[in-house]
């Protein structure tokens, strides 16, 4: 095997994180699975029942699943941006939070979607979407843009793992055959000709190149299913950026909570550093300060226009025995905290800015829960039939069950991934170490950034 | 030293901060109440009264009967009270409808008012008592809750119906009213009541006249020309009779093609998106973004394929990566 000093460095510490799968993960696997059972068991109520055992009626149709799948899917954009761009500009201190960010996207995309499926009502007509497909439908439009989105995720991961498949492959790891096998498979043969170098390098260039606006068509489109209908709340031209910003936004608030998580768990603090935390901090300063100035907009125009059902959307959202104090949770904890822990010198150190990642995190999903039920609560025609659960969605328990079976799946993935693949990319350090003698970023390059 | 005891603070402090986030959190959605209102009865004002006024307010119940020209009777309801000096109308509340026959009271049903405290409840043809006076009587009730005293609201209307008649003769359009009384089992013409003939249009309907009823219970009123109508010239009359000391309301409408025809379809730039088929424009977008994205795919996992194929021969070799 030969890995320069820093690979091999890189290799040595995370080696036995591959090796054993430890008490420590099997005990979180159980806990994860416990939940993920509890969720599966409300899916069979949910099936056998049907959809009247959710909060979800005529009126108000959509509520918990689709603030899960708008959510996971703003995440999602946390690989797909973050990692792309750094990799068109060529970043070096990206190569250590790369991984990370790419199973973000791909665990978070395969979770998202599975929320649409929770919510519709009849499964057995699911092909009809690709059968009878509306172009005109902005339904037929997400359907495509996630799926292409998602293979694009799994493919920029996969190119960013073959050298690494390739070290597992032949580090003659203390690992099962089975596993053994699966890296020789999935290194597909490279051995780091130049020849190989130069089609992986090719490929990795023009998904880099695509997935970022293929992101941000898939975001924008996932908007349009709001902005396009007229619906108080909804119908608003500033809908596509504006989504596309929070996901961004949220997505790297995730990062920095699983850059911190793995940095606690593995010891990984000569790769994840203090640095790399105030990056990523002031890029979710920033874009949280676009985040606000959007979320200001949007209801400065409706307010200020005054149109009744836009008005009693907005009644809802500042009136505190509605939404008031959710609105004003998602506002403070999803845009001024993060924008004031780093900005102030003091408090700018990782542990505070992954609590303020969490906090606004949080703040997103409720934000995303703000977009979608007061809306569907404030009908445009009169109901004849007006009792509470029409006019009022209140989550049952079996959606709050899927809602944490889908977390407990999201934090179960991404604990096996770090069992089968190393967090920290080992061949992207093959010009440059990573540990204290020779950092990720020097001085002069922090200077210059 | 005084440096890692300071950070060892911090770490505790957001140790901390965490858990009782993370408590806080669970509080409040393990009830699956986060968002919402639990109680039917618990509206806003309800909440509000039970806050600041411990003693129960005293709702007041508006009941109104329309006899209809299919015999049946829409019984309208309007709940309110007085709460520090203004009306407040009770939305989410249950009231149950009853009709009086002589000695027997049944119960018909129940409605849900609505955001603005009303609610209308259809009571057939077949489903009504009717008394030897050939009088119907319904009672509207409202049963209180925490916040709220009973309430209840009584209507009496003797049973009449109005036909209504369209007629046209050469180009000049009327319309016939006959006000019928049915309540002894025998149909007879009322005299001498004012019948009101409307238009219905988008929000109220339009008045377009009064006709009095003749000895034989009819009266004639000419409709006149260039009413805009839908987008067919179809246009709904409808002949009222409002609060009468005997018959209470009676309503009956006719549908004619009297109107101008007047469509809200946009010609100029007409909704592509509800039409059968695609516009060509979005066609080739699609196709476009689609190839050009799918089409690298294909190129990647060729080149994916490609580096298979260049493995060296000497597969036990260790990378040079």
């Amino acid at each position: 095997m030969e890995l320069n000093k820093y690979q091999q460095e890189a290799f040595d510490k995370q080696r036995p994180v591959i090796e054993n799968f430890g008490k420590k993960t099997w005990a979180w696997t159980i806990f994860f699975m416990a939940w993920i059972l509890l969720g599966g068991y409300a899916l069979y109520l949910q099936i056998t029942k049907g959809h009247g055992i959710t909060g979800m009626r005529d009126n108000v149709v959509w509520g918990l699943y689709i603030a899960n799948f708008i959510f996971f899917i703003g995440i999602s954009y946390a690989g797909a941006v973050i990692s792309g761009i750094l990799h068109i500009l060529k970043v070096e201190w990206r190569k250590p939070i790369i991984r990370i960010a790419e199973m973000i996207t791909v665990i978070a995309t395969i979770i998202g979607p599975v929320y649409i499926l929770l919510c519709v009502g009849r499964l057995d007509r699911l092909h009809h979407l690709f059968i009878y497909p509306r172009l005109q439908s902005p339904i037929t439009w997400d359907v495509l843009a996630i799926s292409t989105y998602f293979t694009g995720s799994v493919i920029f991961l996969y190119l960013a793992l073959i050298k690494d498949f390739a070290i597992y492959r032949d580090a003659k790891l203390n690992i099962p055959k089975w596993k053994q096998k699966l890296y020789k498979i999935l290194a597909i043969g490279y051995r780091g000709t130049a020849s190989q170098n130069r089609h992986i390098r090719i490929s990795t260039n023009l998904m880099a190149i695509m997935i970022v606006p293929l992101a941000i068509i898939v975001h924008s489109v996932l908007s349009w299913i709001f902005g396009m209908t007229l619906r108080p709340g909804w119908h608003s031209t500033i809908f596509g950026p504006y989504f596309v910003l929070a996901a961004i936004y949220s997505g790297t608030g995730v990062l920095i909570m699983a850059m911190w998580v793995y940095r606690k768990m593995y010891g990984l603090q000569s790769y994840l550093t203090d640095k790399h935390f105030i990056y990523l901090g002031y890029i979710m300063m920033v874009l949280g300060a676009g985040y606000g100035y959007f979320t200001f907009s949007e209801y400065l125009t409706g307010w200020f226009a005054s149109e009744k059902w836009e008005s009693e959307v907005l009644e809802k959202l500042f009136n505190p025995a509605k939404y008031g104090w959710w609105f004003l949770f998602a506002n403070v904890a999803g845009i001024l905290l993060p924008i004031v822990v780093v900005a102030l010198p003091k408090t700018r150190k990782p542990n505070l800015i992954a609590l303020v990642s969490l906090f606004m995190v949080i703040a997103l999903w409720v934000k995303r829960y703000l977009i979608i039920v007061p809306t569907l609560e404030s009908p445009l025609l009169p109901m004849q039939d007006t009792r509470i659960e029409y006019v009022k969605y209140t989550a049952t328990w079996v959606e709050w069950a899927l809602t944490f079976g889908g977390i407990a799946t999201f934090f179960l993935f991404f604990t096996l991934m770090s069992k089968f693949v190393t967090v920290i990319p080992i061949s992207e350090f093959a010009n440059k170490g990573t540990t204290a003698e020779q950092p990720v970023l020097n001085e002069n390059e922090i200077a210059s950034a | 030293m005084k440096k890692y005891s300071k950070n060892q603070a911090l770490i505790k402090g957001c140790r901390q901060l965490l858990v009782c986030a993370a408590l806080s959190v669970l509080i409040n959605i393990l009830p699956s109440h986060v968002f919402a209102q639990a109680d039917s009865a618990k509206t806003t004002a309800d909440t509000t009264v039970a806050a600041t006024e411990p003693s129960l307010l005293s709702p007041s119940l508006e009941l109104l009967s329309i006899q209809k020209a299919d015999s049946s009777v829409d019984l309208k309801v309007a709940l309110k009270t007085k709460f520090k000096g203004s009306t407040i109308k009770l939305p989410l509340l249950k009231v149950t409808f009853y009709q009086v026959a002589d000695t027997v009271k049944k119960e018909m049903g129940f409605i849900i008012t609505d955001l603005n405290g009303k609610g209308v409840f259809n009571c057939k043809a077949n489903q009504l008592l009717v008394d030897k006076d050939g009088k119907v009587h319904f009672k509207a009730m409202f049963a209180g809750n925490k916040s709220m005293e009973a309430t209840d609201g009584e209507v009496t209307a003797k049973r009449a119906r109005i036909d209504i008649t369209p007629i046209k003769e050469d180009s000049v359009t009327s319309v016939k009213v006959k006000l019928i009384d049915v309540g002894t089992g025998k149909e007879a013409g009322v005299s001498n009541i004012v019948v009101g003939i409307f238009v219905k249009r988008q929000f109220f309907p339009m008045k377009l006249g009064e006709v009095t009823t003749d000895t034989t219970g009819e009266g004639t009123l000419e409709i006149p020309k260039g009413l805009p109508g839908d987008a067919n010239g179809n246009i709904t009359l409808i002949a009222k009779i409002d609060e009468n000391e005997t018959y209470g309301n009676l309503e009956s409408s006719t549908s004619q093609n009297w109107g101008v025809a007047v469509s809200d379809v946009n010609s100029v730039m007409p909704r592509a998106l509800w039409s059968a088929h695609p516009p060509l424009w979005m066609v080739i977008t699609f196709v476009i973004l689609v190839a050009t994205v799918w089409g690298h795919y294909f190129v990647i996992v060729f080149e994916l394929l490609r580096l298979r194929k260049e493995e060296p021969h000497e597969p036990n070799n260790p990378i040079n990566v």
